[in-house]
């Protein structure tokens, strides 16, 4: 079995996220691999339909829940419409876990504040179950998500569940013009919304994650708010196909997005060149 | 290791007949049907061809231009994956060049970077490498300013030098030795190393300043410049169709594909890919990070003088001088070479 040979899995379930967005929940067809497979939020795999090729996403459910993992994707490529033909009971394929993971031990003992857009809170929805279900290690949790319409929020059910939460402070929010008549949360764009929800800078880590235009808009608003930039994270997405360093496709410059990252803190982006 | 043998012209033809009559599969630069000169399977020694640098590099042998990672069959809604032999056929290579065989050596780092890329490797533990020191080159070449030479033992098993009526054989490898072990009668005394002085400088020569300054001098300009004029400049130039990329010996960038054979079964390859071509980094989305050739020329430059260099203390590069070769454009990496380096040393800048 070489590097580039991918484990089998079986989809378990498929959940409709949006009218493009869906999420496979997977399972290891061999026993052993499910016994021995662990990952780390953040990390991403090579996941394959057979006969459409492979595809690069984070794993988007938390090594806190064993035995299975998520992957959710648009349907914008070829292998992502291959995808969304798969019923559940069939097989896959995934390689992984590669790259580095958010730092969690670093933020334990702290505030943690998760800032997401679209179908950005898919690596972002990893760490907070990941934090969710080691709740007593962490102090406030703050989560602001955003979409560009109530239709393109997705993993509403979870939204939902952490709306009810005692522990969590959630923000909702669609563009100007995405709310719907009987919409709750908040209308504004991310980084607006992250100035009203105002986490305090002290102690806090905050995780970053969606289209390029609200990650540019929102650091200024951490930083005004104190945020240092060694504590802000955020994960990059490029084109890969080996996943493990050696195809040459994802550099930015002199990085590795697949070996250096895909998490960066905000202070590594600003040294890199504006190639992503 | 530093024996040294000789080895007959006479014995150098039994040697590859000897092989041959073993099952060993035997390649080295010979003529294709349309003139040129290729690395490529051979019979017999005589269709070696010494005095032109082969078209393509080594690389093939270890990395084909297409090679099946493994074949799957869907079965209903389930899908059996059918592994390739983790062992390739024992092959030795006749008459490498030097700066071909440096190479290889050289692409070890990144296919063994954490991960081991076990395709590579079983090739690289299957094949001997028998290198001849190179009778000198052209304006392209540059072996020198990267830290190699004519002469160089890098990635060799075996290096032959010319003297009297056969060669002086440096033994390089232990796997080199095993090929000596294994046809004791086909070396024997003769010249030393010494008789082959005046062959190797006057190859050094021909191949000697054709870039001035050094590897070091090229990384440091070229970390230090990610946006610099001279990169557009040279971009207007390039077609992107990147045969630099296919013949280059240490180029590496592959694409992994699905090929389906039927409705249920096909094979996962990985192809030879390059990054001069916009299709290499654009996102499904859309999205192109590198989006103009101006960031396709300065990658290919960026990747061999400073990424590799700083990730693995190697330039990845040989010097051998085939991208200027092959460039429709006429694109010569000695001019972008030279160039970098009088920019670094406060000579020139971009036109």
């Amino acid at each position: 079995m070489n590097v580039y040979q991918p484990f089998r899995m079986r989809i378990e379930e498929r959940i409709d996220e949006t009218v493009d967005t869906r999420t496979l929940r997977l399972k290891f067809l061999d026993e052993d691999v499910a016994q021995k497979f662990d990952f780390k939020a953040g990390q991403f795999g090579e996941y394959s339909v057979f006969g459409a090729g492979e595809c690069t996403f984070c794993i988007a459910s938390s090594p806190t829940r064993k035995g299975y993992i998520e992957c959710s994707f648009k349907t914008i490529g070829k292998v992502t419409s291959a995808m969304k033909d798969l019923e559940v009971g069939d097989v896959m394929g995934f390689r992984g876990p590669y790259g580095n993971a958010f730092p969690l031990d670093k933020m334990q003992g702290g505030n943690v504040v998760f800032i997401a857009g679209g179908i950005g809170l898919a690596p972002v929805r990893c760490v907070i179950w990941n934090v969710l279900d080691e709740r007593n290690k962490y102090k406030d949790v703050t989560i602001v998500y955003g979409a560009r319409s109530v239709g393109d929020l997705v993993y509403k059910r979870e939204l939902e569940d952490w709306g009810k939460r005692p522990d969590v402070k959630l923000w909702t929010t669609v563009d100007p013009g995405g709310e719907t008549p009987d919409w709750k949360g908040q209308v504004g764009f991310v980084p607006s919304i992250v100035e009203k929800a105002a986490p305090a800078a002290a102690n806090s880590h905050a995780i970053v994650c969606g289209p390029p235009v609200m990650i540019k808009y929102t650091l200024p608003v951490l930083k005004k708010l104190g945020f240092t930039d060694d504590r802000i994270y955020t994960t990059l997405e490029n084109r890969m196909k080996c996943g493990i360093g050696k195809c040459g496709r994802c550099n930015i410059g002199p990085v590795y997005v697949c070996k250096d990252g895909p998490v960066f803190t905000a202070a590594e982006m600003a040294r890199l060149p504006n190639e992503f | 290791m530093s024996t040294t043998t000789f080895i007959r012209n006479e014995d150098l033809k039994g040697l590859v007949a000897d092989l041959k009559a073993a099952g060993v599969g035997v390649a080295g630069p010979a003529r294709t049907t349309d003139g040129a000169v290729d690395y490529r399977s051979i019979d017999r020694f005589e269709d070696v061809v010494l005095d032109a640098q082969p078209r393509t590099s080594l690389k093939q042998f270890f990395l084909p231009p297409t090679e099946p990672l493994f074949k799957y069959r869907r079965e209903g809604s389930d899908v059996a994956i059918l592994e390739m032999p983790a062992v390739q056929p024992p092959r030795v290579i006749v008459g490498a060049r030097p700066c071909d065989a440096a190479a290889v050596e050289i692409l070890d780092r990144v296919m063994n970077w954490d991960y081991k890329d076990e395709p590579w490797f079983a090739r690289r533990e299957a094949t001997t490498i028998v290198a001849f020191a190179c009778p000198g080159g052209d304006r392209s070449c540059f072996c020198t300013t990267v830290g190699l030479a004519p002469d160089s033992t890098r990635g060799s098993d075996l290096l032959l030098a010319p003297a009297g009526d056969g060669y002086v054989v440096e033994v390089v490898t232990p796997k080199g030795q095993k090929l000596l072990d294994a046809f004791p009668k086909r070396f024997g005394a003769g010249p030393g190393v010494d008789a082959t002085k005046a062959y190797r400088d006057k190859a050094r020569a021909s191949v000697d300043g054709h870039v001035p300054g050094s590897p070091e001098v090229i990384r440091q300009w070229v970390q230090t410049h990610f946006e610099d004029p001279f990169w557009s400049e040279i971009a207007l130039r390039c077609h992107g169709c990147g045969g630099c990329a296919a013949v280059c010996p240490t180029c590496h960038c592959f694409d992994i594909v699905d090929e389906p054979e039927t409705l249920t079964e096909g094979t996962r390859r990985r192809n030879w890919d390059t990054c001069q071509t916009a299709l290499f980094t654009v996102h499904a989305s859309g999205h192109n990070p590198r989006h103009d050739q101006c960031g396709r020329c300065r990658q290919r430059v960026n990747h061999k003088f400073a990424i590799y260099p700083s990730r693995f203390n190697e330039v990845l590069c040989t010097g051998c001088g085939r991208c200027a070769r092959v460039c429709p454009a006429g694109q010569d990496v000695t001019e972008i070479l030279t160039r970098i380096v009088a920019m670094a040393t406060g000579q020139g800048g971009a036109a």
